[in-house]
């Protein structure tokens, strides 16, 4: 019977494991293969792929705009999880309290989580492009503002910080805010209210239930979105390319982006995999420190 | 030789012959025998009206095989994917038996001898008159190292475009002529809101692919990218100090180009239909078939011009695409019936007009359909001035890339948008050109 139970669940997660390995691990692993080879285009007939090393890796480790794209990675990434994570527990709240008109209000947060990060780059690539911005024409309209604001093209900086790269960070942000949302929904919906009744009881307000019930319940669920949103940010893609393509002048410029334009533009898919090989050890190491810790959690409970 | 080997040789033998004498027939317009019935795959881009083209290429399908009794599987490849597919099939991906192709030198590099496009040398001499027939421009672009690859069977040659009605009511007459001119139209159309903000642009220099709109002021001033033999770089010149300068004097010192023309959100070809900029300097051929079939309520107020003309020439850019055959197909007969069935005149001429595109053969330019309105006569005069954007190196496509890290955009961001020194930036470019040149040749 136990045998039984096995293979059959073998059978259910089989697809899964299939799909992920086929789509997933294989060209993962072939493409860190290459990243050691010499693999460009434009030499591949005439000279192989031979070994080369780490020599790759040097490459794009000595070229300044890879090490911009790291920064521009993390940085990005960094504002995407804590402005995520913060709107996020906010949004709970409104879609968990009781009101009327809260079904309009639950779609309209979900409504981004429907749009595809490319369809959602197009869109807001035409909503802050310069010179044919309704929200230029809006803020103009209002007297706010005397000139355009170049949300995708001003290079003026603030230290790492510049209009473009906010701009496509607040757009990562609302693509990905109904995920979150969600799934702190459902974390805040398991949290027995007797909890809060007792907190009630104490004479606390709204913000004693939230710091002393709220946040400590919810915090496995934090690190778990707090890992996701590292990983797929960091290993981010459409938005970044599709609304300025790393611009201007390198300041949206990411890894991944860099690793596209490495293979599909200049043919050098040994560098191309050399910067996705990059994206991979880091998200590696994010991954295996926060199993470590929950490791270490669940030993200490 | 064995049994086995002389039956093999002996049907190759026979299919050959079978299909020399189908191949002439076709030729000939005489349908031929119906034996060679086979399916052969063919990939096409997509041009003008998407459902008007597909239902062309269906109707010379279906043509097709009742003539030669060959069943053409046809594929329309979207532009928005056709690289990346091309990028594959030319590392040995799916690839169909022939095609509309395009970017030859970087393929056929890719490619080498095993995928990617396919010399025809054997069957050139079933266009007896090729050389007679097209432009020598076009047949630059189906060469290279030596062999022969295809027929070309669309051009996209690019004159100037600018809006006639904002013209006038600046005072102004004609077309602009010389690069002088250009500056002056594009400041008399400039347009501001009362609060001085720029509502619509003097001018932008070409299609949204942004290095290709550098490109023809480089050669009207005189400047060739690299030596015959695809092995030098020769940009550290004159020619590239005037041609930098010039445009960036038309963004910082005139004030008559957008400083954003370089970033990805801006679109030149958007903004001109929609009255935000007046003129292009080198507007894509697909442009103005565009315009006038989606946009009848500018007819009239826009005009095509030759190109303006700088120190040295008046240059206009040229591509073009093939109509060739893949490495590793099992039908290059039945491809070359097909391709050759499609460059007759009265088809190439059919082509040309469910595509929008220039044709790069004679007859088909001389054609009515080709003179009936000024600015289809305008494209025709331009030809005169093309200048193939091919050039004699498989990492040219890398090097004109629109993206940063491009060597092309990276000087043209240096010394237009950033105004770096121009000396360093043009001697920086200059040794990566070289760089990623001799990375083709290098042993």
């Amino acid at each position: 019977m136990e045998r039984k139970k096995r293979v059959f669940c073998l059978l259910m997660v089989l697809p899964a494991i299939l799909l992920t390995l086929i789509l997933g691990l294989i060209p993962m692993f072939t493409s860190l293969g290459w990243s050691f080879l010499e693999y460009d285009l434009l030499r591949i007939q005439e000279h192989g792929t031979p070994f080369v090393g780490l020599e790759n890796y040097r490459t794009i480790l000595s070229d300044d705009r890879f090490l911009r794209s790291i920064a521009n990675t993390f940085l990005m990434t960094g504002l995407v999880v804590a402005i995520a994570l913060v709107l996020g527990l906010v949004l709970a709240h409104v879609m968990r309290a009781e009101y009327r008109g809260r079904v309009i209000v639950r779609v309209l947060i979900c409504t981004p989580w429907f749009v595809p990060p490319v369809v959602a780059a197009a869109i807001w690539a035409w909503l802050l492009n310069a010179d044919r911005s309704p929200i230029n024409s809006a803020l103009m309209d209002a007297g706010l503002i005397e000139s355009n604001i170049r949300f995708l093209t001003d290079s003026s900086t603030w230290g790492p910080f510049s209009i473009p790269l906010l701009s496509v960070t607040a757009v990562r942000i609302w693509n990905g805010l109904p995920f979150v949302v969600i799934f702190l929904l459902a974390g805040m919906q398991s949290i027995p209210r007797d909890l809060y009744e007792a907190v009630d009881v104490d004479g606390g307000n709204l913000w004693s239930k939230f710091r002393h019930v709220t946040l400590p319940l919810l915090k496995p669920i934090l690190g778990v979105l707090a890992m996701l949103l590292l990983i797929t940010g960091i290993g981010h893609f459409e938005i970044n390319y599709i609304m300025t393509g790393g611009g201007p002048n390198g300041l949206t410029d990411v890894m991944s982006v860099y690793s596209y334009l490495q293979a599909f533009s200049f043919f050098r898919f040994d560098l191309a995999s050399a910067a996705g090989g990059m994206v991979l050890l880091i998200t590696g190491v994010i991954s295996v420190i926060y199993i470590r810790s929950q490791l270490r959690n669940e030993d200490k409970s | 030789m064995t049994q086995t080997t002389n039956r093999r040789f002996g049907r190759r033998v026979l299919m050959r012959s079978s299909a020399a004498i189908a191949l002439s027939l076709t030729v000939l317009g005489v349908p031929a025998p119906q034996a060679m019935a086979q399916e052969i795959d063919f990939w096409a881009q997509d041009y003008g009206d998407l459902i008007a083209w597909q239902r062309t290429m269906k109707t010379f399908a279906d043509e097709f095989k009742a003539e030669s009794g060959i069943k053409v599987n046809y594929e329309q490849i979207s532009w928005s994917v056709a690289f990346n597919r091309w990028l594959t099939a030319a590392q040995g991906g799916a690839a169909p038996d022939c095609a509309d192709m395009f970017w030859l030198h970087s393929f056929s590099a890719i490619g080498g001898d095993q995928y990617g496009p396919m010399p025809l040398n054997e069957y050139r001499d079933t266009w007896p008159t090729l050389e007679a027939d097209f432009y020598e421009g076009s047949l630059q672009d189906v060469n290279w190292s030596g062999d022969f690859y295809g027929i070309p069977w669309r051009g996209d040659v690019r004159p100037l475009i600018y809006r006639k009605d904002i013209a006038e009511e600046a005072g102004l007459e004609g077309a602009p002529q010389t690069w002088d001119d250009l500056v002056t139209f594009a400041k008399a159309m400039q347009g501001y809101d009362a609060n001085g903000n720029v509502t619509r642009w003097g001018m932008a220099l070409g299609p949204d692919t942004v290095t290709q709109g550098y490109v023809p002021f480089f050669w009207q001033a005189g400047g060739d990218f690299m030596t015959e033999d695809g092995r030098t770089a020769t940009i550290d010149t004159e020619a590239t100090r005037v041609a930098l300068s010039y445009i960036r004097d038309l963004v910082w010192e005139h004030e008559v180009l957008n400083p954003d023309f370089m970033e990805r959100s801006y679109s030149a070809e958007g903004d001109f239909p929609a009255g935000t900029v007046a003129m292009i300097a080198s507007a894509a051929g697909p442009m103005a078939p565009s315009l006038s079939v989606d946009y009848p309520e500018l007819d009239g107020k826009w005009a095509l011009a030759i190109p303006a003309a700088g120190p040295e020439g008046r240059d206009a850019y040229a591509g073009s695409g093939y109509l060739g055959v893949l490495r590793g197909s099992d039908n290059v007969e039945e491809c070359v019936q097909w391709i050759s069935f499609l460059s007759r005149p009265e088809n190439m001429q059919r082509l040309s007009e469910a595509s929008g595109n220039v044709s790069p053969m004679r007859e088909v330019m001389a054609s009515e359909f080709w003179g009936d309105t000024d600015w289809k006569q305008v494209i025709q005069e331009t030809m005169e001035y093309a200048h193939t954007s091919q050039h004699p190196t498989p990492v040219w496509n890398g090097l004109l890339s629109p993206e940063p890290g491009a060597v092309i955009y990276d000087m043209m961001y240096r010394a237009i948008v950033q105004q770096e020194d121009m000396d360093v930036v043009i001697a920086d470019a200059q040794a990566r050109m070289q760089s990623e040149m001799d990375r083709a040749f290098s042993e």
